[in-house]
């Protein structure tokens, strides 16, 4: 099979990205995630196989999409619609398509290759000197065949390339994807194996060594290390100041904490999920702003030259 | 993943603080622009008289004169009579009328019957949008002495809709005296003398009104008496510009023994030296050449004033290129020690707190809807490349985007010129004033204007220098001639036209449009397609056929000396700007302008998505959820299934082609009939605030737009239609643009951002590359609105506290609090939610 005509499975390409790597940026998100982190603000994006959001909000109760399913899979009850998820094949979602109100999404669609850079290539103009396109999720390093024909076809296309990475994955896959890359996002939530496990459904040592890895490899990569602060989880001095030492200590060209929101609490809805935190916690803005100081005295926040933008 | 706090502007922060009594910062660096400032601020603007009764006066008694001496002979009379104000604190002097804050003057000569019908109302009733205020004494003062001179067709407004051919009255009005118009087919020039103007304020600077009477006076004594041309023509012509330099040193000599008078009874000493010192540079300029940067600042100033007093130019007259005519004599006061950066800003906002107190007063129904807000713009252009077309940024350039970001007024509107060469700094620096967030700087670019205006016939050396004028519109100030305002296409109505056989929604049975058929019976897209065009070209026939009439009709009533004694080619040929006769050299650079063209656009699309490809919605079943408006049963189903069809503004080859091919019929049009007209004739987008009006009168449109709501403004995406973000509406105006026709002008664009997408030094380098990007895409111009959806619901809520938040509306910027609530509303509607 040619590159461009390999398929993965894309949930999203949004254009004109502004924090997710130099310059402006089309973002590419990949479905499916090793991780389960419970302040996940995409949990869309967290199962490897397309699923059927509902809004129940949105919902006009019309129908619409009753008549349109072959697999007899939804139902209209006087709470809106019921959708039997273990007869539903989505099958290029007609129920989709035809929904007047979008109360219906699609997450997930196989692209090619091919496909995903076409879409990617009309924002091309504005990459300038510093954009392009970034790969993101989910975890990218989830589909491996997918993100390497994606990133090697990126190349051949001259377009400049970063990843959004958990770092949780199969430490030969992750270094090939690095040498195909222009600048790394890694998130490093935690550095106790135990609570990482607690907090993020995985222990957090493949990570480290496999960012290790990668300096090693690639030192001339640069590599920006982000923290989300979450309530509870690690919104605290010492955590911060742990992650900042262990990116400073790898040579990472920039550290940057994230503040914790709850602006993907809706999606959980629509997927039929409950949210994993509870849905008061705030994150102190004062606090967020020390933790911010703090780390930024170890490693910088901000990139430190047009080599690393 | 985007993770998000939320991000400020600068304005935002200044106005938040401000509600928690904290100063604007600027107080304390700018305190002469603050005291300026306070005295005006919030004011409801006066109508002023006297300018009215002036010109009336001189009018009645010089009957059988040339126009254009007659209209100098009034400027002077002006000049003798009309009261001159030096303002408290002011160093750069000079009104038009009333100094109690906010203020407008009155032009009979233009719409008479309009003022004459609306002040007693004013005076009685006041009016909810863009209030007024005037003095009894005033109304009794126009009623009795001004009025009746201009009935009976003496005013232009009704002597124009009079001489229209009826077919083409019956599409634009809805009464035949022409008060209510039909926003169809949408004149323009009832309620503005000219065009949107600039004058050559360089030439007074550099040389003096003395030198330029000198020199028509070496003219007129060089006439050949038996020359009928040189007596019937040059003569009249010669001699109102002699008057027209008398009237403007004369005016300007009563400033000068004002504030002699002033500083004599002053107690303060600084305002002493003050006032003398404004005196003595009020005795010199603009007679003569102007030898310092104040005195090149008040000369500018007196022309921009003068011109007012002469003619009304629609949206009032512009700046020009600031950085490029006063920059000789800032270097030169700079180098030599007299002028310090403060100082040139102190004087920049006095000239601010000048243009924002003027404001254009508008009365007629039209008028008002094409400038909410009080709209005016005096477009103050830096930047671009010198007529030798190297790059033109200079320490000026600098200092009026520095200028910019501690106005808390939407004064000056700036707009910069940008070409392929502009530098890094340039660029930043626009970024960062753009993130202040009072949508200033406006982008103009060199890369799609220059070479469109040498197309047309502008000398190389002409294009190079041209200037930014009013929203969207470009002048270079000695070629280009065409100052009537042309008509507006309702490209919305059309399409409503299309679908009812020639008739509107909402005009019943009235026959308006070309008798199309009936679409049901239309076989295929091809064919609707084809229906429509005709009666866009229907419609455009009328927006033609009705520029040799306002030409002509024009020239009856209307003179320009001051702006001819400023073009050089209208004083070589001593032909007055605005006459029917074209000036030898000059460029006529006419245009039509088109509203509503996303809205249009999203909706042919929906009808070949949903009717002919997709088929999920019959011709018959459309037109009826159409004429009911989406009411009945089941059809806000069908209306939201429309809205999801392809649209404008997202780099979607659907939608972008069927814009292509309305934009290729329009300049095919002009480049076929255009020439019977003698003119250039120019496809625009650029709808100003007109957008909300034409909506008014329009239909439910099939992009699943309801009856009567707002169609989409200028050249950007129809609210909540560009889903894919700010670049995308970029490609799609670049995709939608018949590059092989040169016969195009502005195309307003609106790109909006959250503060967030911004935030930082890195915000502002991607600012940088959309900007770059913009301009090698050759789109014309764009305005960039950086504000939280939040500020703007909380300014509607609690509009004291926000009473100075300025907002980008439609190539110019305007208080939000002063706007119609219709207008807010559609502000809010356009503005960026954050991506998540």
């Amino acid at each position: 099979m040619a590159q461009s005509d390999i398929q993965g499975l894309v949930f999203n390409i949004q254009h004109f990205s502004m924090h997710d790597g130099p310059g402006i940026r089309t973002l590419v998100f990949f479905k499916g995630c090793p991780l389960r982190c419970r302040w996940c603000s995409n949990p869309e994006s967290q199962s490897g196989v397309e699923e059927l959001g509902y809004d129940r909000e949105k919902c006009l109760r019309c129908g619409t999409c009753l008549s349109v399913c072959t697999r007899g899979a939804l139902s209209l009850t006087g709470d809106g619609l019921r959708i039997d998820r273990t007869r539903c094949r989505i099958d290029r979602a007609p129920c989709v398509r035809s929904c007047p109100a979008e109360a219906l999404r699609l997450y997930g669609e196989k692209m090619t290759v091919g496909e995903v850079l076409d879409e990617v290539e009309k924002e091309a103009p504005f990459y300038r000197l510093h954009g392009g396109v970034t790969l993101s999720g989910g975890e990218p390093l989830m589909q491996g065949e997918f993100v390497l024909a994606l990133l090697r076809e990126a190349g051949r296309r001259k377009l400049r390339t970063a990843m959004e990475t958990c770092a949780f994955a199969d430490r030969e896959l992750f270094l090939e994807a690095a040498s195909l890359l222009d600048y790394l996002l890694a998130d490093v939530k935690l550095m106790d194996d135990a609570r990482h496990r607690r907090a993020a459904g995985q222990p957090v040592q493949v990570i480290l060594d496999n960012l290790r890895a990668v300096r090693r490899a690639y030192p001339s990569l640069p590599l920006h290390v982000r923290t989300p602060v979450v309530p509870g989880i690690n919104d605290n001095m010492e955590d911060i100041l742990a992650i900042a030492s262990f990116a400073a200590g790898i040579g990472a060209a920039r550290y940057e904490l994230l503040p914790y929101h709850r602006l993907g609490l809706q999606k959980y809805g629509y997927l039929e999920r409950s949210y994993p935190l509870s849905e008061e916690l705030v994150l102190e803005d004062e606090l967020f702003q020390r933790l911010r100081t703090a780390a930024a005295e170890i490693c910088p926040a901000q990139a430190v030259s047009d080599e690393t933008r | 993943m985007t993770q998000c706090a939320t991000a400020y502007t600068v304005q935002e922060r200044i106005l938040h603080d401000q509600s928690k009594g904290s100063a604007n910062p600027y107080r304390a660096t700018h305190p002469r622009l603050f005291r300026l400032f306070d005295a005006f601020d919030g004011t409801t603007p006066v109508v002023d008289v006297e300018r009215a009764r002036w010109f009336t006066e001189s009018m009645r008694e010089t009957a059988g004169y040339p126009l254009v001496l007659r209209w100098a002979m009034a400027l002077m009379n002006i000049a003798k009579k009309i009261t001159v104000y030096v303002d408290d604190d002011q160093l750069i002097v000079g009104r038009c009328g009333s100094d109690r804050g906010r203020y407008g003057i009155l032009y009979p000569e233009l719409e008479g019957d309009v003022i004459a019908r609306s002040l007693p109302s004013l005076l009685d009733e006041g009016r909810e949008s863009c209030p007024l205020v005037i003095d009894p004494e005033d109304v009794r003062i126009y009623m009795e002495e001004v009025a009746p001179y201009w009935q009976n067709d003496r005013c232009f407004r009704e002597d124009y809709v009079h001489h229209l051919p009826p077919e083409i009255r019956e599409v634009g009005y809805r009464d035949k005296d022409g008060y209510i118009p039909r926003f169809v087919c949408n004149d323009t020039c009832t309620y503005r003398t000219s065009l949107q103007w600039v004058p050559d304020y360089g030439k007074v600077i550099r040389l003096g009104l003395k030198h330029m009477k000198e020199d028509a006076l070496r003219r007129l004594d060089a006439l050949d008496h038996f020359s009928p041309t040189d007596t019937l023509r040059c003569r009249p012509f010669l001699e109102a510009m002699v008057m027209v330099c008398d009237a403007i040193v004369l005016w300007a000599g009563r400033h000068a023994e004002l504030a002699r008078a002033k500083a004599s009874a002053e107690a303060d000493p600084g305002r002493r030296e003050e006032l003398l010192c404004i005196a003595d540079i009020c005795e010199r300029v603009p007679e003569y050449p102007a030898r310092t940067f104040h005195e090149a600042m008040q000369a500018q100033w007196f022309i921009s004033c003068f011109s007012r007093l002469e003619q009304r130019t629609g949206s009032i007259v512009s700046n020009g290129r600031m950085d490029q005519y006063l920059y000789p004599l800032y270097r030169k006061d700079m180098d030599e020690g007299r002028l310090t950066e403060s100082r040139a800003l102190e004087l920049f906002d006095c000239l601010w707190c000048n243009l924002a107190q003027y404001v254009d007063v508008s009365l007629s129904a039209a008028g008002l809807a094409s400038y909410d807000g009080y709209a005016h713009w005096e477009a103050v252009t830096i930047g671009g490349q010198t007529q030798e077309g190297q790059d033109a940024a200079n320490d000026l350039t600098y200092l009026l985007l520095e200028s910019r970001k501690s106005s808390p007024m939407p004064y000056p509107d700036l707009a910069v010129r940008i070409h392929a060469r502009s530098p890094e700094r340039l660029l930043l620096e626009v970024a960062e004033t753009m993130k202040v967030g009072q949508g200033y700087p406006k982008l103009f670019n060199d890369e799609e204007i220059i070479p469109l205006l040498m197309a047309k016939g502008v000398p190389c050396r002409d294009a190079n220098d041209y200037a930014a004028s009013g929203c969207t519109e470009v002048r270079c100030p000695n070629v280009g001639a065409f100052t009537a305002a042309s008509h507006q296409i309702n490209l919305c109505a059309v399409l409503d036209l299309t679908l009812h056989n020639g008739r509107m929604a909402s005009s019943g049975d009235l026959l308006l449009g070309l008798e199309t058929g009936d679409p049901r019976e239309w076989p295929d897209w091809e064919t609707f397609l084809q229906k429509f065009l005709m009666q866009l070209g229907h419609i455009t026939r009328y927006t033609f056929a009705a520029v040799p009439v306002i030409r002509k009709i024009r020239a009856r009533h209307f003179a320009a000396p001051l702006l001819d004694l400023l073009h050089e080619k209208a004083y070589d040929d001593c032909r007055d700007i605005h006459g029917e006769e074209k000036i030898d050299k000059a460029v006529y650079l006419a245009f039509f302008d088109t509203i509503g063209f996303a809205t249009m656009v999203d909706s042919l699309a929906a009808v070949k998505y949903a009717v002919y490809d997709e088929k999920f919605v019959t011709m018959d079943k459309l037109l009826e959820a159409l004429d009911a408006d989406f009411s009945k049963e089941g059809m806000e189903i069908l209306r939201r299934r429309l809205e999801k069809c392809p649209t404008f503004g997202n780099n979607d080859p659907y939608a972008d082609s069927i814009g292509l091919a309305v934009e290729r019929y329009m300049q095919e049009y002009s480049d076929k009939y255009a020439p019977e007209l003698g003119l250039q004739m120019d496809l625009r987008t650029s709808s100003v605030t007109a957008n909300l009006p034409h909506g008014k009168e329009v239909g439910a449109l099939p992009n699943g737009r309801h009856a009567g709501t707002p169609v989409s403004d200028g050249a950007s995406p129809c609210h909540h239609a560009d889903h894919c973000g700010p670049t995308m509406a970029l490609l799609s105006n670049y995709a939608t643009k018949a590059w092989e026709y040169p016969h195009r002008a502005a195309r307003l664009l609106n790109s909006k951002f959250t503060p967030k997408c911004v935030e930082g030094e890195e915000g502002s380098l991607r600012l940088v590359d959309f900007i770059r990007t913009w301009r090698d895409l050759r789109l014309w111009h764009m305005q960039v609105n950086i504000i939280n959806r939040e500020t703007l619901e909380a300014a509607q809520k609690d509009p004291d506290s926000y009473r100075n938040l300025v907002v980008r509306v439609a190539g110019y910027s305007a208080y939000f609090t002063e706007l119609s609530p219709t207008l807010q509303n559609d502000i809010i509607e356009r503005t960026a939610y954050e991506s998540v």
